[in-house]
């Protein structure tokens, strides 16, 4: 009984904790192309080197806390760098030129990574104390990591609610994706809001790559996988809603996590065939709220 | 722009240009040395063709699909299964149990896909490509997984009764192969430039316009899409008569944004330019790939640069020229 139980438990809190890896990723998805109209194909390559960078840091002596601040920061920098030169020529064109810009992006920032730390599958070392499992209840047990791991997206996430719900500038930056025209008309300097939208989606892919770099191991193509999932997970939750991909992220990440338990192979076609049967019937998201762009 | 009753052979300059260069291509194999040289024109023409049917969906409807070697693939490994297990002599209905195939399935992932938009559309080719990936790639019983799919048997080419030749000959298949992309490339031009193809254009332009009109435009861009994979399954049959293998790297992420950028470099919305693109890319990759491992990281700085420097790709070069 205790071994159901067990992995009950472990099932619902496993799913917590990718869901919200999921939903850190699409949320800076979303942002930048409320604010902007791109879609950064880039961005799981972004997620990638934040959790490289993690690696690098955690194992040339830096503190695991201290590496969750400065490895986002270093790719937000990475981001603005190629927001500048990259992406700002591009905006404006058609859709698709900016889609294939960013794919391009992914392909060479994952050359890069495979280029400075190779192919081989690397893992983060945790500090004594969080690497040990707690006793929820009896005969359940957790790995302490993933709950302090699930403490940290939760906070990210009131911190990020509270940026854009309660802030000036969160305000702004709601108002933008609504309507850029009228923002612009306010005084208020679009480019800086867009610029400043991108670099947030940078810091949150940072940080949810140096959290997911301990669960889920550290390898070249770990970018391009959650891409994808971000992906399945903001087109269920219709494009540019947060609720809606908030709801999607945690439906993705249950449906994941309890497929990849029954049926390891075939798990992620599970995931694929429920988006296609989820958008055939509503093919504006769960939420019915998503842009039809 | 071009008119869209625009014949393929409309002035003399052209026709003599055309014939020129398939002389060229139908001497090719005698000519050269090496059969080495006819296998590489031989993957030029099956990804020409390929690049092609991305660009009747990337340059005339304005969908952009991330993944379309997913139908090449699919293509290959039906066309291939087919011939290893149930028929290994019979050329022409493999062919068609590929398109078949792609056809099923193609029917209601693009449903699904046209229905979500645009931009949706573009995430979900990512997503569904990723799926057949999957599938392929770990279904080890039925498509040899990792190993790819092997020892498929070469039919003999034949039309009605008559052996032509064995596809396991690098000069038969070649010139089988070029028969086919040449008798593709007439159909698809003919369709692009009839009013449905102007259609299509002008949903690629104005989306909203076009539907006020009165043009039903998820119809259109299922028919575009599903002309689209369909010219990808042929091409994905090609692929496995000349080559009798296939393995699920064809079918990655890496080797649909390789067509992506064939069709980049010739220029879309010429339907000729990713042929041209497809032939440069793959000679490129022949050179390139034997100097540097680190392939992956210049075709992502080559589409980039592509993308801001010449996003019309060597068509829009000679169009340069012509004004």
């Amino acid at each position: 009984m205790h071994t159901a139980i067990s992995s009950g438990v472990d099932i619902v809190l496993n799913s917590l904790v990718l869901g919200g890896v999921f939903l850190i990723i699409a949320i800076g998805l979303n942002i930048i192309y409320g604010l902007s109209r791109v879609m950064n194909m880039a961005h799981g390559s972004l997620y990638a080197l934040g959790a490289y960078l993690g690696y690098t840091l955690v194992h040339s002596g830096v503190n695991f806390f201290l590496t969750l601040f400065i490895a986002p920061i270093i790719v937000a920098a990475a981001g603005l760098i190629l927001e500048r030169i990259i992406i700002a020529p591009i905006r404006g064109r058609p859709i698709v030129y900016t889609l294939i810009l960013t794919y391009g992006l992914m392909f060479f920032l994952d050359g890069i990574i495979k280029y400075l730390w190779g192919t081989e599958t690397r893992f983060i070392k945790l500090p004594e104390f969080l690497n040990q499992t707690v006793t929820l209840t009896t005969g359940v047990n957790y790995p302490l990591f993933r709950l302090a791991a699930l403490l940290v997206i939760v906070a990210v996430m009131i911190g990020l609610m509270l940026f854009i719900g309660k802030t000036k500038f969160g305000i702004t930056m709601r108002a933008a994706s609504n309507i850029p025209e009228m923002v612009s008309a306010l005084g208020i300097n679009m480019k800086f809001v867009q610029i400043a939208a991108f670099v947030l989606g940078c810091i949150l892919a940072g940080i949810a790559g140096v959290v997911a770099g301990p669960l889920f191991t550290v390898y070249p193509v770990m970018g391009h996988e959650m891409l994808i999932s971000s992906f399945v997970v903001i087109v269920v939750g219709g494009l540019g809603s947060l609720r809606g991909a908030a709801v999607a992220a945690f439906l993705i990440g249950t449906v994941q996590t309890l497929a990849e338990f029954f049926i390891t192979d075939f798990a992620m076609v599970i995931v694929y065939m429920l988006m296609a049967v989820i958008l055939a019937f509503m093919p504006r998201g769960i939420l019915g709220e998503g842009k039809f762009e | 722009m071009s008119s869209n009753s625009e014949s393929l052979l409309k002035s003399p300059i052209r026709i003599i240009i055309g014939l020129v260069i398939l002389g060229i291509l139908f001497c090719l194999p005698f000519v050269l040395p090496n059969q080495f040289y006819v296998r590489l024109v031989n993957e030029m023409l099956i990804y020409g063709l390929l690049a092609m049917s991305l660009d009747v969906l990337l340059g005339y409807t304005g969908l952009l699909s991330f993944m379309h070697t997913s139908y090449l693939g699919l293509a290959a490994y039906a066309t291939g299964l087919f011939l290893k297990h149930m028929a290994p002599n019979s050329l022409w209905l493999a062919i068609l149990v590929g398109i078949v195939v792609v056809a099923i399935i193609a029917i209601p992932v693009g449903w699904v896909q046209v229905r979500t938009g645009g931009l949706a559309f573009a995430l979900l080719t990512l997503a569904f490509g990723m799926m057949y990936f999957t599938v392929v790639w770990k279904w080890y019983d039925l498509t040899g997984g990792d190993d790819g799919l092997m020892g498929v048997p070469h039919p003999d080419i034949t039309i009605g009764g008559w052996i032509l030749g064995n596809s396991g000959n690098p000069i038969v298949i070649y010139l089988f192969s070029l028969v086919i992309v040449i008798i593709c490339f007439a159909v698809t031009w003919r369709i692009i430039h009839s009013p449905f193809g102007a259609v299509l254009q002008a949903i690629r332009e104005n989306e909203e316009r076009a539907s006020f009109v009165g043009i039903n435009v998820h119809r259109y861009k299922l028919l575009g899409w599903m002309l689209a994979c369909i010219l990808a399954a042929v091409a994905g049959s090609l692929f496995i008569l000349y080559r009798g293998y296939i393995g699920p790297t064809t079918m990655d992420a890496f080797a649909g944004a390789a067509v992506l950028m064939m069709v980049l470099l010739g220029g879309m919305g010429t339907l000729w330019g990713p042929l041209l693109g497809a032939a440069l890319f793959i000679y490129i990759q022949d050179y390139i790939s034997t100097l540097t491992e680190h392939w992956e990281l210049f075709v992502g700085l080559i589409v980039m640069l592509l993308v801001i420097f010449l996003p019309k790709g060597v068509a829009g070069v000679s169009s340069l020229f012509k004004k």
